[in-house]
């Protein structure tokens, strides 16, 4: 699963949380300050890329994204430490 | 009872038969029924033959909402956030600066909340692990969700308050808001119910042989704890769709909605030079601690509702023009409130009975019969009983509508009885009489 | 704000009183035997039983272990109701036993309960159903014990009582709000009696929810604290019996405390989060106070909200702040969920059944857990020991999901 694929999925994530289009949401934004998310809308977010990704990371580590850009570098890396969650992602 | 007069200055509804009190009681006026298949429930796991409701479909709740993030609203809160705009802009109450002096409140009768909500939460939970259980859903788990949500969503700060009480619910809501004006406590309040149709729901019922075609007999899954069959609700060859009063009535389906009046002092309304829609003059409560057991009881416990009501409004029994009835087709459940009707107010009494085209919504039962009894007061023509051909011998009443006519009333009796012992009664005044 | 016209301090047809009290607690079933051990500082947590917690990262609820509902019910089959019903029979039952001979018949005596989840554990197991593919042959049951008004439903089932009927869903202020629609039905003359309180059973479903908000505390409730991390979810059950002041003298009963008035409010603002300047909860009190025809001088005992949550103590100490200014800090201010978790519906119940002791007893319970002052929770809240002091004028208040605020305010009988 490359940067694009992960990026497209966590937009779609969030795209169902903060119930918009995922084109609409760009590759920076914040999740509170472009997308009106509140913390619960984030934790939701959390659980989600934790569930679609197979992250199995600590819960800090989810409560600390403010962005899409670290949510998607927060996947990335756990995907290249864990080749098989990246397995699991992509089935 | 109440200290000042308590009027309604605007309704909001969202139903299977049309999203306006207009367009609702036309299709009312035409005999229209909601029943339909519904699809997306696994019937087969449950081992359910029936699928028809009187869902709303192809429910659209940005028409009234807007470009607003609605994840974090289940269908239970849509149905009411959709509802409360409908009824804040009828009543003018949308307008900011009118609102800028007064809190508004909201009591929301519902019998579920949204069960399917609650049920969703645990299930996967239990399947992915409570890791992942979903935060959103969590916060909808409590049966003030949709209220909660109202208040958010239309910025209603005064006093919100959720009731219970089954099919009662609405009427229980509406009473506890006049209350809450009549005796000075607050100006304005948003009033009614909301219910969702919920698989959990209808699996429910069915197992309990309430729903219509679920009796003993019928290959529906009717199971008591234990496993053995429950007795069911009465015959099992009935009417394709359930029909108040009616001789072969054998249960009730399920319908969904969301149904909200606009009460408030007869002070504010006038300042702001509105036109009342009618008046909440009165309402009675009433339990059967049978619980449905002994229909003696049952009938005691809304005949006493009603009278209390009338108490409450100073009218006697004959001023009462029009009865709008909470029956659905149950064996039980009509003929006990038949009774109480008929013991109260006499046999000859008009009643109406909109669950036959609406089904069985629920908490949102109550406040869409006041409003059929609102629309009767202004438009002065009744619905009838759709599919109602012969009214049955255990019924004790001898004007229900049977088809649609010209009827005058001013003074109306909403009644309503539980599955399960609450009784409810509420007297209201049509038009500025 | 309500308006003057309605002002409590009228007369003895207004004014409203408690001659009963049930409780159904993690520490004592009974009046007595919970009341003493909430003076005396008793923790009722402990590692949950009832499902197994090894998925989750905390394990402490305030369950009651142990509790048998069959001592009393006399009609009703114990196992044919939830358990939250089970609990709201038990402390319906101590409070009726508590309030001697109504004398009054059984059409004139009503019921409303609060909760937050109704009977979830029946949802648990519909699912279990759903997942052991055995749906279609759910029984009956569920649809009996499940909805929420089968606890008041259940309560007057048992006892016998006709009055009007009703279960308040306000979540985590239920109890409030049962108390405050107790009182109204009384003062309209709608019951001659009416047994007002909460129940909810501790479920897997709440447990849950608050484990994925990582709400749940891992050792301790430590309500105001500096170092509290949390809330512990609980359970439990608790009755109060009301009645207008000259019912009670005419039947000569005796008066814990009257309940003195109530304020109700919504944030609007979020689900689970309160408002960040406590503007709902202040709203609330100040009403209440308006109601009761008092000032917030007047006030000698706050029962708080206080689940121990980082972020609702200090939001409630702000809250107060705006209601009690520079006497805030002077004020009382204890959190039985120290000792008991977070109730849910049950909570400002068994609170208020805590204020009517402390205004009839003059003796207040503690914070337990407390070590170490939050300068942003600014209050006296009675850390560890219980304390003797006169109490003639009692808040409770609770809030709840939802942004529901109730508080209600209770006096001594003169």
């Amino acid at each position: 699963m490359d940067r694009g694929q992960i990026q497209d999925k966590v937009k779609e994530i969030i795209a169902s949380v903060a119930n918009i289009e995922p084109a609409n949401i760009a590759n920076e934004a914040s999740f509170m300050d472009d997308l009106g998310l509140d913390s619960l809308s984030l934790l939701e977010i959390g659980v989600d890329v934790d569930y679609a990704f197979k992250l199995g990371v600590e819960e800090e580590r989810l409560q600390q994204l403010r962005t899409v850009a670290e949510t998607v570098d927060l996947v990335e890396a756990c995907l290249a430490d864990r080749p098989e969650a990246q397995a699991a992602a992509v089935a | 009872m109440y200290d000042r007069d308590v009027v309604i200055s605007g309704t909001g509804v969202v139903s299977p038969l049309g999203d306006d009190p207009a367009r609702l009681m036309r299709a009312l006026a035409m005999g229209s029924r909601a029943f339909a298949p519904v699809d997306g429930f696994d019937f087969e796991a449950a081992g359910l033959d029936g699928r028809d409701a009187a869902a709303i479909r192809d429910f659209q709740p940005q028409t009234y909402l807007g470009d607003g993030n609605l994840r974090p609203l289940d269908r239970t809160a849509r149905l009411t956030v959709s509802a409360a705009a409908l009824a804040l802009a009828s009543s003018g109450w949308d307008d900011e600066g009118v609102r800028s002096d007064h809190e508004l409140g909201l009591v929301l009768g519902t019998m579920f909340g949204s069960v399917h909500t609650i049920a969703a939460f645990d299930l996967r939970a239990q399947t992915a692990g409570p890791k992942y259980a979903k935060p959103l859903d969590f916060a909808n788990s409590v049966i003030n969700a949709a209220a909660g949500q109202a208040a958010i969503w239309h910025q209603l700060r005064g006093i919100n308050s959720t009731v219970a009480g089954g099919p009662t619910a609405g009427l229980k809501a509406i009473g506890t808001a006049a209350d809450t004006i009549g005796r000075g406590r607050a100006e304005v309040v948003l009033a009614g119910g909301a219910e969702e149709l919920a698989f959990e729901a209808w699996v429910g019922f069915a197992a309990c042989g309430w729903i219509a075609g679920s009796g003993a007999g019928s290959n529906t899954g009717v199971r008591s704890n234990n496993g053995t069959r429950d007795a069911g609700d009465g015959p099992q060859h009935g009417a394709p769709h359930p029909v108040p009063f009616a001789a072969d009535r054998n249960g009730f389906l399920l319908g969904e909605g969301a149904a909200l009046l606009v009460l408030e002092s007869d002070e504010t309304a006038a300042a702001r030079d509105t036109m009342p829609l009618g008046r909440i003059r009165g309402h009675g409560s009433a339990f059967d601690p049978s619980r449905g057991h002994d229909p003696e009881a049952s009938a005691d416990a809304l005949a006493r509702a009603i009278r209390a009501a009338l108490d409450g409004a100073e009218m006697n029994p004959a001023a009462i023009d029009l009865v709008s009835s909470s029956a659905s087709g149950s064996v039980a459940g009509d003929r006990a409130e038949a009774e109480a009707i008929a013991r109260v107010l006499g046999p000859e009494v008009p009643v109406i009975a909109i669950k036959a085209a609406l089904g069985e919504c629920l908490g949102a039962g109550g406040a869409l019969q006041t409003l059929a009894f609102l629309a009767v007061a202004a438009d002065g023509e009744a619905p009838g009983i759709a599919g109602l051909e012969r009214v049955a011998e255990d019924i004790p009443l001898t004007n229900v509508s049977r088809s649609r006519r010209r009827l005058e009333v001013r003074h109306g009796l909403i009644t309503s009885l539980g599955l399960d012992g609450n009784a409810e009664a509420l007297v209201v005044s049509g038009g500025i009489s | 704000m309500p308006s003057s016209a309605h002002s409590t301090s009228g007369s003895a047809s207004q004014r409203i009183g408690i001659t009963g009290i049930g409780l159904v607690t993690s520490v004592g079933t009974g009046r007595e035997i919970a009341w003493h051990r909430l003076l005396d500082g008793t923790s009722g947590i402990s590692p949950v039983r009832s499902f197994d917690t090894s998925a989750y990262s905390v394990n402490l609820g305030g369950e009651i272990h142990g509790f048998d509902p069959a001592p009393f019910f006399e009609h009703l089959e114990p196992a044919t109701v939830g358990r939250a019903s089970q609990m709201a029979v038990g402390a319906a039952r101590l409070a009726l036993r508590d309030a001697g001979d109504l004398q009054t018949a059984a059409e004139r005596c009503g019921v409303v309960m609060g909760t937050t989840s109704g009977e979830p554990r029946e949802v648990e197991l519909y699912n279990d159903e759903v997942m052991g593919g055995r749906l279609a042959q759910l029984g009956g049951g569920f649809m009996r014990r499940y909805p929420c008004h089968a606890i008041a439903g259940t309560v007057a089932a048992e006892l016998g009582l006709a009055g009007p009927n009703s279960m308040i869903p306000a979540a985590c202020a239920a109890g409030n709000y049962a108390i405050a629609h107790a009182v109204d039905q009384l003062r309209a003359g709608r019951a001659d009696i009416m047994l007002a309180g909460g129940a909810d059973a501790f479920s897997r479903i709440t447990y849950t929810g608050f484990a994925r908000l990582g709400a749940i505390a891992p050792e301790r409730c430590q309500p105001f604290d500096r170092g509290r991390k949390g809330m512990v979810p609980g359970e439990g059950a608790a009755v109060l019996v009301l009645e207008r002041l000259d019912h009670a003298q005419r039947r000569g009963a005796r008066v814990w405390a009257e309940v003195a008035g109530y304020g109700l409010s919504c944030d609007a603002h979020h689900m689970t989060a309160a408002h960040p300047e406590g503007d709902g909860a202040a709203r609330a009190m100040a009403d209440a106070l308006v109601d009761a025809g008092l000032s917030a001088d007047d006030v000698d005992y706050v029962s708080a909200h206080g689940t121990g949550t980082p972020t609702n103590d200090r939001l409630e100490s702000r809250a107060m702040a705006r209601v009690f200014g520079n006497r805030t800090c002077f004020v009382p201010t204890s959190s039985v969920k120290s000792m008991l978790g977070h109730t849910m519906g049950a909570a400002s119940a068994i609170e208020g059944a805590v204020c009517a002791l402390a205004v009839a007893e003059d003796r207040v319970p503690p914070t337990i857990h407390f070590e170490s002052a939050d300068p942003e929770c600014a209050l006296d809240c009675v850390p560890n020991v219980g304390r003797d002091m006169a109490v003639r004028v009692a808040m409770s208040n609770a809030y709840a999901f939802g942004g529901n605020n109730a508080s209600v305010i209770f006096r001594k009988v003169a």
